[in-house]
């Protein structure tokens, strides 16, 4: 049961209180949206195991001191912050968005650099707002709060050369924050993202990022979200992903951080020969929970989408997987294969996995499949046996499980990194029991 | 000679079933011996044992291992001392590189013997020479851990692991079951580069052809758990033609 909400009144006024720009119909059109339908709470079948209250809580104290801080000193100079470490650790051109607001710097440094290529701009200044989705709870509250938000377009048949990198860095004193990022891809081209989520310090955060992608005609979207946050971070990250004729997607979200975290993942395949490539790793221990919904709506065929989502769970943790692929009425053709897999390293660990598949088309491929287990007993002695010591051994094991998903690495600037913090975040998870 | 295996009546089970019945066997340095022994006697159960699996249960007995006692340690610990078990069925491990598990298994025995880990090129030439020298090639190094291995080639890398970790105890559960000819010379050849006045070699075995590549000096039979006949390498032959009901006759008799 989800017991708190937020507060209408604070809600109301922050809103009232946002500066007056391009984005201003949006956020009022999305507060009403979000005032009737509220947070999600777990009577909502798609909320069942992933409980928001906490992040209503934080989102009121936020509000709050927003409405303080407004009132006492209307406009500071936002704090110089060292550019974090992580940027020198890929190539890629990055972009900074702190506490859900674009840094005004790095992007005009990017549209330097990127030149005709990619056209950025922030949702606050431009003036075509209408495919901003308000659809759900989460994606409503993120459109009324959204400071400015992000926008790319890039031309037909323009090959990206270098990943973008998107940082997403929170300090706990801000609290929450809502990260909207709208990709427009014309015919035949190709942009590959490297999306780096992480808290700037401990302490109770809440994000809220919402990712809308359209790929045009024969266009690939190569998409690499690696979430490293705090223990007390709480996130929502939706992505809505809508492909063309020919369009690929190949997407990862390698979920390593957070106390809590929720992936929703809605992929429209829209025209014939459309690819969806989605593969996710999670690694949790202590309390933290980890939930990936994926949705993949198959209109039209043929047209394949591949999904497989691992898991390594240890301590108290819990992992929720619902994967839904719906295959609609004349999507002959449709080849739809979903997978997931779990370990279970501790009796106090839990999974709730739910492989969904829905098909009203005729001639379709489908398959499904999910399991759940510990580590292989007899290769753990066989490796025992060959002189490796335990730990050693449990974690080349749990290595080689998460090995499948990194060989699905859509962005291979971010291998080194994730390989890296792969290990380090393996090895604390395998000692935090 | 000093002995580097001493089992005394030992007595093992798994999931509730007494497997081995008060065991006893002396192997010294230097020596091979053969145990051969109907299916299900236990001959894998005592490998499995002195390696150190946990899911057998020692219920009496003891097993020295150069002077020590085995069944104190570890599994891990038992393979850094210098014994080896090449299973009789090995396991497949995707994603744990070939390469990468002998290079660790090699250096956590260096380790243990306060010595440097091994060099990675000085790793690799030695691996290839070996690899050559049991007709494997070289690329059986960058896949996973006997994945998709035939499974010939499953016991040859067994041999190649033997062959690098240069063990004091050599204990090849059913090594040659399966094996081609020209597999079987192979793995004769990197059991016979192994034979040393300083260790010992045990063969469970269920055929006389691998003793002709492979002399023993000992031959045992193993029935329902115990060691009931011991004798050179021409107890092998007549096991071969006799079978094994006169020996289980004579020693219940
Ligand atoms: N996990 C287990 N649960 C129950 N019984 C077991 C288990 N493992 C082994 N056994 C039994 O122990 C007995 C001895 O098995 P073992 O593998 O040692 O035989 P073996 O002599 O090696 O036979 P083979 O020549 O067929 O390899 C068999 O009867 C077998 O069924
Ligand atoms: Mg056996």
């Amino acid at each position: 049961m989800n017991v708190s909400a937020l507060d209408q009144e604070l809600f109301a006024a922050v809103i009232h209180a946002m500066p007056s720009d391009e984005l201003s119909p949006v956020r009022n059109q999305a507060a009403n949206q979000f005032s009737s339908l509220g947070f999600p709470t777990t009577r909502d079948e798609d909320w069942k195991y992933t409980n928001l209250s906490a992040a209503a809580e934080i989102s009121n104290a936020w509000l709050r001191n927003r409405m303080d801080a407004a009132a006492a000193t209307p406009s500071l100079p936002p704090p110089e912050v060292a550019r974090p470490e992580i940027l020198n650790q890929m190539d890629a051109h990055w972009l900074i968005i702190r506490n859900g607001s674009i840094d005004s710097s790095s992007l005009a440094e990017l549209q330097n650099s990127l030149g005709p290529d990619i056209e950025f701009s922030k949702l606050s200044e431009q003036t075509d707002s209408t495919h901003i989705n308000i659809d759900d709870p989460m994606s409503a509250m993120n459109a009324a709060l959204l400071i400015d938000g992000l926008r790319l377009q890039v031309g037909a048949n323009v090959e990206v050369s270098k990943p973008l990198g998107i940082l997403q860095i929170d300090d706990p004193s801000q609290q929450a924050s809502q990260i909207r990022i709208v990709i427009d891809l014309g015919e035949n081209s190709r942009l590959q993202v490297i999306e780096c989520a992480l808290s700037a310090d401990s302490g109770m955060q809440f994000s809220n990022a919402v990712t809308e992608a359209s790929l045009a005609r024969a266009a690939t979207l190569e998409f690499v979200r690696i979430q490293t946050r705090s223990e007390q971070h709480i996130g929502v990250n939706r992505l809505i992903a809508s492909l063309a004729r020919d369009a690929t997607l190949r997407h990862n979200a390698f979920d390593f951080g957070g106390a809590l975290t929720r992936n929703d993942i809605s992929v429209n395949i829209a025209g014939e020969n459309a690819a969806a490539h989605l593969h996710g790793l999670y690694l949790a221990s202590g309390k933290q929970h980890i939930d990936n919904h994926t949705r993949v709506e198959h209109r039209v065929g043929p047209a394949i989408s591949n999904e497989e989502y691992r898991g390594v769970l240890n301590g108290r943790s819990r992992g929720v997987f619902n994967g839904q692929a719906v295959v609609f009425e004349g999507a002959d053709g449709t080849d739809a294969n979903q997978a997931n897999h779990n370990l279970l390293l501790s009796d106090h660990a839990e999974i709730d996995t739910k492989p969904e598949l829905e098909i009203y088309a005729d001639d379709v491929k489908c398959s499904h499949g999910a399991t759940v287990g510990q580590l292989d007993e007899s290769s753990l002695f066989y490796l025992r046996s060959r002189g490796l010591d335990q730990d050693t051994a449990r974690h080349l094991l749990t290595q080689a499980f998460a090995a499948g998903i990194l060989a699905k690495l859509a962005v291979e600037e971010s291998r080194n990194y994730l390989v890296d913090i792969l290990d380090r975040r393996l090895s604390e998870v395998l000692d935090a029991g | 000679m000093t002995n580097i295996l001493e089992v005394k009546n030992l007595q093992a089970r798994i999931a509730g079933n007494t497997i081995l019945n008060g065991l006893d066997l002396t192997v010294r340095a230097g020596e091979v011996h053969a145990i051969m022994g109907p299916n299900g006697s236990g001959k894998s159960t005592l490998a499995q044992v002195i390696a150190g699996h946990a899911d057998y249960e020692v219920l009496g007995g003891s097993v020295t291992y150069m002077g020590k006692d085995l069944l104190e340690l570890e599994p891990e610990e038992r393979a850094r001392e210098g014994v080896f078990l090449g299973f009789q069925y090995p396991v497949e491990i995707p994603g744990v590189n070939n390469a990468y598990l002998l290079k660790a298994a090699v250096n956590a025995k260096r380790r243990h013997n306060g010595q440097e880990e091994i060099d990675a090129f000085e790793f690799l030439k030695i691996a290839r020479e070996r690899m050559a020298l049991l007709g494997m090639d070289a690329s059986f190094l960058n896949r996973g851990v006997n994945e998709g291995f035939s499974g010939g080639e499953k016991k040859r890398n067994e041999i190649l692991q033997m062959a690098m970790l240069e063990p004091t105890l050599a204990i090849l559960d059913e090594t040659d079951s399966g094996l081609d000819i020209d597999a079987l010379k192979a793995v004769a050849n990197g059991v016979n580069a192994l034979r040393d006045p300083e260790r010992a070699i045990v063969l469970v075995t269920h055929y006389q052809r691998l003793l002709d590549y492979i002399e023993p000096d000992h031959v045992h039979v193993l029935s329902k758990g115990k060691i009931i006949r011991s004798g050179d390498k021409t107890l092998a032959l007549e096991l071969e033609n006799r079978g094994y009901e006169w020996v289980q006759e004579a020693a219940s008799a």
